[in-house]
């Protein structure tokens, strides 16, 4: 009898890989420590999502039904993995709630966590209440609140949103772009204008990157069809004159200091790596590369591995990762598995 | 001159006070030379808003600031100031008082369009610069151009006759610009055209100077095109709040 495949963590793409395990009739126990399935677009509230521009709870929500209804993936939640030992084919795995079972790959899919802006005291987050992050601006969509102010609730004239908030910056070991935060961005602002048409939003970039077709879709689009403006400047800090925040910063372009009025500011959170990793890394036997992420062996015969033989890693347990690309990923993943045990077995071709 | 290359420092920003005296310390004469800021402490959202309601000037918010129209400039090839994108950074950010800096170089676009061509984004920065010539003259900022003055007597002779007669068109253009109209090379122009053209066509070209030629059944065609005409500087003189500049005008005299 064959044993079931590890999957840790219940995000996009270790809900993919289990989808994928199961298409072609092999058992997993997908372990996420959180109480419920779909990893940081349902546990913190996404709105609409890039690029499909659906609902996180329609098409996270559509992911996390079909992997609970089926009858191969056996879902733990609210536990971790406390010890895993053996070898490829052959691994025995002990949970936090304190089921023991053996399995013959894992496949780490254990995501990120947000930047927690609280590290860049400058920016006035955790000081002011009309400092928000991205994530906090998506719950207000999401919930149908609408944008707001938290201090009064009320409706924003002026919004700035800083990107690289968290990523690309060295004074806080975060040298890593976080890939995602400008088209994000791009598409929370033309969100804001959307419901606020009167609110002017201002994006403060070093520089754009949004990626591929997301250019014309996102970039492009704010720009053309919503007016949203950019402005080449990384912010010095942000304050407040009682009234109104105060944004502080260089305009490149003109070469002059700028002081500007704002309303809200909204940071744009990079992605860290997942706090648990050095768990995980300890628990797991793998390496993590130098920013801290899970490192994975970038070989072109296969994907996904880990520096460990049977083990492998998918989504943005990697790296900062779109939805898409770490759902793709988690079925890639799980191709992977497949390929090693059918070596293990002798029945390359 | 490209904007990293110029002075931060601007003679205008300087302040020499001839007594002062600082917590009791006296700082007169040249140590009391003080900057005025350079700090940008506002946004104007409105001047963007305005410049897009005027004919050339409505895709402004598409710049993503790369320089294409400025680097591919006829004009700022000989006059290094006449700086395109610098000037739509300006409007965008409502940065009124910098724009208003350059109102005697931005009417001289020769409307070559090389940036048209060069434009990534499809800004077609030639518009923009039109439009904020006219802007600025409607603001009262600068007096109108002598191209905005052809482009009207040129216009308003479509409009009324359908047909182009260039001696009234240039007469009414000198008028208009107050040059003369005796000026030697039109003396020596008219000279050399009594001299070559046959009896005939010189006897077409001088009853059309008195008698101006229309096409025939214009009237209706020439209401449709005033109608239209009313309607765009209506609508354009609501963009730019025209009548409260006006007004607030009148009130400053009166006080």
């Amino acid at each position: 009898m064959t044993k079931p495949i590890l999957i840790v963590g219940g995000g996009p793409a270790g809900l993919a890989a289990a989808h994928s395990l199961a298409t072609v009739g092999r058992a997993s126990v997908l372990v996420e420590k959180e109480d419920k399935l779909g990893g940081a677009p349902i546990l913190s509230g996404y709105a609409k999502l890039v690029p499909s521009g659906e609902w996180a709870k329609d098409a996270i929500g559509g992911m996390v039904q079909r992997v609970e209804s089926e009858s191969l993936v056996q879902v733990e939640t609210g536990a971790t993995v406390t010890s895993f030992d053996g070898g490829p084919g052959d691994f025995s795995v002990e949970l936090s709630s304190g089921s023991k079972f053996d399995a013959e790959a894992a496949i780490l899919c254990s995501g990120f966590t947000h930047f927690d802006s609280v590290n860049k005291p400058e920016w006035g987050f955790g000081t002011y209440p009309d400092v928000v992050t991205t994530t906090q601006v998506e719950q207000m969509i999401s919930s149908g609140q609408g944008v707001r102010c938290p201090s009064d609730g009320r409706k924003p004239q002026r919004v700035a949103i800083l990107l690289c908030v968290g990523s690309r910056d060295r004074q806080i070991g975060r040298e890593w772009c976080s890939k995602i935060c400008c088209t994000v961005s791009a598409n929370m602002a033309m969100e804001i204008r959307e419901e606020l048409p009167d609110c002017h939003v201002y994006i403060y970039y070093m520089d754009i990157r949004t990626f591929g077709l997301y250019e014309t879709k996102y970039y492009w689009r704010s720009q053309e069809e919503f007016k949203v403006k950019y402005i080449k400047a990384r912010i010095a800090e942000v304050t407040s004159d009682g009234e109104k925040l105060i944004v502080k910063g260089e305009d490149t372009l003109v070469k002059r200091p700028i002081t500007i009025p704002f309303d809200m500011v909204v940071h744009a959170i990079g992605m860290d790596p997942n706090v648990d990793n050095p768990d995980i890394a300890n628990t797991f036997g793998i390496d993590l590369e130098p920013h801290g992420f899970i490192g994975s062996a970038n070989t072109y015969g296969s994907m996904s591995q880990t520096s460990r033989p049977g083990v492998f890693v998918a989504g943005a347990a990697t790296g900062p990762e779109t939805i898409d690309d770490s759902i793709a990923q988690g079925h890639a993943a799980a191709m992977a598995v497949l390929s090693g045990l059918r070596e293990a077995m002798g029945q390359t071709a | 001159m490209p904007i990293h290359e110029k002075s931060l420092i601007r003679p205008e920003n300087l302040k020499t006070h001839d007594s002062l005296i600082l917590d009791g310390v006296d700082v007169s004469g040249h140590w009391s030379t003080f900057i005025e800021s350079r700090v940008v402490a506002d946004y104007n959202e409105a001047i963007e808003d305005e410049i897009a309601a005027l004919p050339g000037g409505e895709h402004i918010h598409r710049c993503w600031q790369c320089g294409s129209c400025t680097n591919s400039c006829t004009v700022n090839a000989i006059n290094p100031d006449f700086n395109p994108r610098y000037w739509i950074y300006l409007i965008r950010m409502g940065m009124e008082s910098e724009l208003l800096r350059d109102k005697d170089i931005i009417w001289q676009c020769v409307s070559c369009n090389k940036c048209t061509y060069a434009c990534p984004r499809d800004v077609f920065p030639e518009g923009v610069m039109k439009a904020t010539s006219h802007w600025l003259e409607l603001k009262g900022h600068t007096p109108k151009s002598p191209s905005m003055h052809f482009d009207e007597v040129f216009t308003e002779q479509i409009v009324k006759t359908g047909k182009i007669e260039e001696s009234r068109t240039i007469r009414r253009f000198f008028q208009r610009t107050n040059q003369g109209l005796l000026q030697d090379w039109m003396l020596e122009m008219v000279k050399q055209l009594l001299r070559g053209l046959p009896i005939g066509l010189l006897t077409r070209m001088g009853l059309a100077t008195f008698v101006a030629p229309r096409t025939s059944n214009w009237s209706r065609a020439s209401a449709a095109m005033q109608e239209y005409i009313d309607e765009q500087h209506e609508k354009q003189e609501e963009a730019l709040s025209l009548a409260q500049l006006v007004k607030a005008a009148q009130e400053d005299v009166a006080a």
